[in-house]
């Protein structure tokens, strides 16, 4: 089990800079196309670039956050937190993943709706239907919040909180 | 102020106070804020989800930040510092001035202060520290006070989160760090003579003069940045995220075929990497931008410069009040939340009372950046604990002087707004 989450979590790592990589080389791209190719007379039609780029962006963060970052790749505000004792620490974590489910549980029959409406809608220049372009936001609050109950349950059961210290140079 | 907004605010505070992600702070206390007010819970994604697919300037930010992945993993830097002790490293205290120098020059390649003290910053620190020349405390407190200068000279991060709040040209922003850059670097360079005066520090072995041109041309290449980058979008060639991926481009050819030090391999990692941190950057800007627009929605900005003209504060007391609050909120609150959340609520005030919006903008970047470096939390403190093991308490100490330094710079960009408005001006800035 724990083999097969550190190699899936490597792939959603390599998805995550394969999609990085992709919005580099569509910039590199549009930049070419535009600036070089055009002095040679070629004209080529570029709206997709820049539609690319954003869909990939869209989900680039959320994808990443969904699946590959960990709670200490985070920015937070943990002065009060850091400075507590163990067991108070325990009680911050839960209640501060408690928080989360909550909110995007509740949220979640909205945004369904939200999402599902664009079905009507095509992007502008690829013609993709906008609700698949936004469903990586329902996908992104299901994971979160099934990850936040799974450490829930981790950190009732006694997991080493000092593990998801902010590790700084990953910022 | 609306009762839902005031439960909104104490769900902010409190959730993230327990430690919570920033980014998923935010979103709880504006789902909670929709509930309260009786709104549909989905405006929350749908603020998100709209203003990350429609923000086109945005795509700036994951490519400066492979840009200066690719800097420290390609050994660009080496380049630099040997080249800055060649050219400064004779002074006395002169590995103080390197630091600087250092710092300046990769700040006009990366957007990013922590990639400053992280890459060269580590290394700096390493040679001042050995055998005891430097002590630890004052190698870390120069490295951490020079790493602000990043994101002040282009290309930056936080100029570009400036940018997007407040309907700025990046352009302009960009030009106008320049000069404000310099002056860190002045009066820093100032504390270093200052302090090597009284501590008798000591001078590198000097370069002699005559290798200085060869290693001019190693670090050509690497000076050559900020011209492309500032000379593309000027002359009007490319937009801001052009630049960025031109940076990132440019970058990459220097680390793989000019110096050959990075390997495919190692551009997968910098992807990898870079795609992380851009994530955990913009789940933070994702979020802060639905609270912007509840804050807006409450018409909180209106209400705050209503509130400031009626007790007749003029400017000079606006941007007083206003730095001496981003100062506190600096201590406790990391540089891309202030922006992104504290400094839209002056905007409108800021406006009202005629100042300019460029030079408000750089002031304010300026003010979170020496927040970076204040304790008790200073994220480039932590950094360069993480990096050298150096105690907190000593590169806080060390880092002192330096922080009155760059406070004194501070007052003088707030006070004179022509320092940092010359040169955009000069390229057709209208204001």
């Amino acid at each position: 089990m724990k083999r097969l989450t550190h190699f899936l979590g490597m792939g959603a790592n390599m998805v995550a800079a394969g999609m990085l990589a992709a919005i580099f080389a569509t910039f590199l791209i549009q930049i070419a196309a535009r600036y070089l190719l055009t002095q040679f007379g070629v004209q080529l039609e570029l709206g997709w670039t820049i539609e690319l780029n954003l869909t990939l962006w869209l989900w680039l963060v959320l994808f990443t956050c969904a699946f590959v970052l960990h709670e200490r790749d985070h920015v937070k505000f943990d002065l009060i937190y850091s400075h507590g004792s163990m067991r108070r620490k325990r009680v911050f974590a839960v209640l501060s993943a408690l928080s989360i489910i909550v909110a995007l549980i509740a949220a979640m029959p909205d945004t369904w709706d939200y999402v599902s409406f664009y079905k009507i809608k095509k992007s502008p220049t690829m013609r993709i239907r906008l609700n698949y372009v936004f469903s990586i936001y329902l996908v992104f609050a299901g994971v979160i919040a099934l990850r936040y109950g799974w450490r829930l349950i981790d950190v009732v059961r006694g997991r080493d909180l000092t593990r998801d210290d902010r590790d700084i140079l990953a910022d | 102020m609306s009762f839902a907004f005031a439960i909104c605010l104490a769900v902010l505070f409190g959730v993230a106070a327990l430690g919570t992600p920033i980014g998923y702070s935010m979103l709880v206390a504006s789902i909670a804020y929709l509930a309260a007010s009786g709104a549909d819970l989905s405006l929350a994604a749908e603020q998100l989800i709209q203003n990350i697919y429609t923000g086109y300037i945005l795509l700036a930010v994951p490519l400066f930040i492979v840009a200066a992945n690719i800097m420290n993993a390609g050994a660009i830097s080496d380049r630099l510092l040997e080249f800055c002790i060649a050219l400064v490293g004779r002074f006395r205290g002169g590995m103080g001035y390197v630091n600087i120098a250092v710092s300046l020059i990769f700040a006009g390649m990366s957007g990013s202060a922590v990639a400053d003290a992280a890459g060269p910053g580590k290394m700096i620190i390493g040679m001042m520290t050995k055998g005891g020349r430097y002590s630890r405390g004052f190698a870390a407190g120069i490295t951490a006070a020079s790493a602000t200068i990043g994101p002040i000279v282009p290309p930056s991060i936080p100029m570009v989160m400036y940018a997007l709040i407040s309907d700025q040209s990046i352009g302009y922003l960009f030009l106008a760090g320049v000069v404000p850059g310099l002056l860190m670097a002045l009066v820093l360079a100032v504390m270093n003579y200052v302090l090597a005066k009284r501590g008798e520090l000591v001078r590198e072995e000097p370069v002699p003069l005559r290798e200085l041109p060869r290693l001019t041309l190693r670090a050509i290449p690497v000076l050559f940045m900020p011209v492309i980058l500032l000379g593309g979008i000027y002359g009007g060639a490319t937009t801001p995220t052009e630049a960025a991926a031109i940076a990132a481009l440019y970058a990459l050819v220097l680390a793989m075929v000019f110096y050959r030090q990075l390997s495919l391999h190692g551009l997968g990692q910098v992807f990898s990497e870079s795609a992380r941190q851009a994530a955990t950057v913009g789940i933070v800007i994702g979020s802060a931008l639905i609270f912007n627009y509840i804050v807006a929605a409450e018409r909180i900005p209106d209400a705050l410069a209503g509130f400031l003209a009626g007790i007749n504060l003029g400017p000079v007391g606006f941007m007083v009040l206003v730095n001496i609050l981003l100062l506190l909120l600096g201590t406790l609150l990391d540089g891309g939340t202030i922006i992104l959340v504290v400094l839209p609520l002056f905007i409108p005030a800021a406006r009202a009372l005629g100042i300019d919006l460029i030079h408000f903008g750089v002031v304010a970047v300026v003010n979170t950046m020496i927040g970076l470096v204040t304790p008790p939390y200073g994220m480039l403190i932590f950094v360069i604990n993480a990096v050298t093991g150096i105690a907190i308490k000593d590169i806080i100490r060390g880092v002192l002087p330096f922080l009155a330094a760059l406070l004194m710079a501070l007052v003088v960009l707030a006070a004179f707004p022509d320092l940092i408005l010359f040169l955009p001006r000069l390229l057709g800035y209208q204001g």
